[in-house]
């Protein structure tokens, strides 16, 4: 049985991109920090995953918020990989990519996924208590902290800059390693060496 | 698009996981010339019908009628378009979203009825199948395979 070739996949998934039936398009991204599972809806990218996150259980995370009509598509999805890409090679300095924070579901987590996409740029840091503060919310840190961990969007939602303010990088979602070597490429965080 | 409230799994894993025997199926139907773009314009069926499915059972059995009513319908709008010389119609789908199935199979013979109902509908393997009409699983195999040839005979009648 010969697979389909990857020209017919993205012929397709142009088609359902073009015939308005996709509710989500999703591609898969070799990076410096692995692979990247990137998912898009029609108002910006909805959802990235790590490679040790489960893809089936992260689309259909996806589908049951967006709809289950999802296709896969280097093509559909080229300005957010190359956007990515230069980012995490050190070749842009800036990561401006639309984002649709519906997978944050409640209202507050969102509000400060929000806050810190719009207020905390490249090179600085933030701590729990402070975005907290800055969401409006200022006694909501640990909450802020939930905030962080959940987030739908890592890396385009800076929740690596947020640290804790008694010193350290904290936690991430995405393993604490990741989290310095991405402060480190912004140089928030100096090398080591 | 809003969720629906069946838990149907993200379409492009049923692309991922049935797209190749698929392909093969239209392959039988249409010949090489044609497979992909029954097998697109299928897909694309199935993307239209998706979010109004009831229940998420036998999807596979589903992907395997879709694509043999998109091969009669693709190759009559062929065949018009070469008597005519007009663009080809795209065929209204029906209710049971997957453009007519049984009413395709209607006019074959009895047995290679069955065997395309319990392969494509029922969505039985070929161990049940044997299991159905008393014979092996090899046999029951052979019956759904005469089947399928006899659809494509219809089809380029």
């Amino acid at each position: 049985m010969t697979p389909l070739s990857e020209k017919f996949l993205d012929s397709l998934a142009s088609a359902a991109v073009r015939e308005g039936l996709a509710d989500a398009v999703f591609t898969r991204l070799s990076s410096p920090l692995g692979r990247l599972l990137v998912v898009q809806g029609a108002e910006g990218i909805v959802r990235i995953g790590f490679e040790e996150e489960p893809e089936d259980r992260l689309l259909a995370d996806v589908a049951s918020s967006l709809g289950p009509r999802i296709v896969a598509s280097d093509g559909e999805t080229r300005t957010a990989r190359d956007a990515l890409s230069a980012y995490l090679e050190g070749d842009s300095e800036s990561l401006a990519l639309p984002v649709d924070l519906r997978l944050a579901r409640a209202p507050f987590r969102r509000e400060v996924l929000e806050t810190l996409h719009r207020e905390v740029g490249r090179g600085a840091t933030i701590s729990y208590g402070a975005l907290a503060t800055r969401s409006g919310h200022p006694r909501a840190a640990r909450a802020v902290g939930t905030a962080c961990a959940r987030n739908p969007v890592p890396l385009v939602v800076p929740c690596h800059r947020v640290l804790p303010s008694s010193g350290g990088v904290g936690q991430y979602g995405g393993g604490v390693a990741r989290k310095v070597a991405l402060l480190e490429l912004e140089g928030a965080l100096r090398s080591p060496r | 698009m809003i969720a629906t409230a069946v838990a149907l799994p993200p379409f492009w894993s049923l692309v991922e996981a049935h797209g190749d025997e698929l392909l093969v199926h239209a392959r039988k139907l249409a010949g090489e010339q044609h497979a992909e773009d029954v097998l697109q314009e299928a897909f694309l069926r199935a993307l239209r019908a998706y979010p109004r499915l009831r229940h998420a059972r036998h999807l596979r059995a589903w992907l395997y009628r879709i694509t043999t009513t998109t091969a009669f319908d693709l190759h009559r709008s062929r065949k018009r378009e070469i008597v005519t010389g007009e663009p080809p119609v795209v065929p209204v789908e029906d209710d049971h979203d997957d453009g007519g199935f049984e009413a395709l199979i209607a006019p074959l013979p009895e047995a290679a009825r069955t065997a395309l109902i319990l392969r494509f509908v029922e969505d039985l393997d070929y161990e049940a199948i044997g299991a159905a009409l008393n014979c092996s699983p090899v046999a029951a195999r052979q019956r759904v395979s005469t089947a399928v040839r006899s659809l494509r005979e219809r089809l380029t009648s």
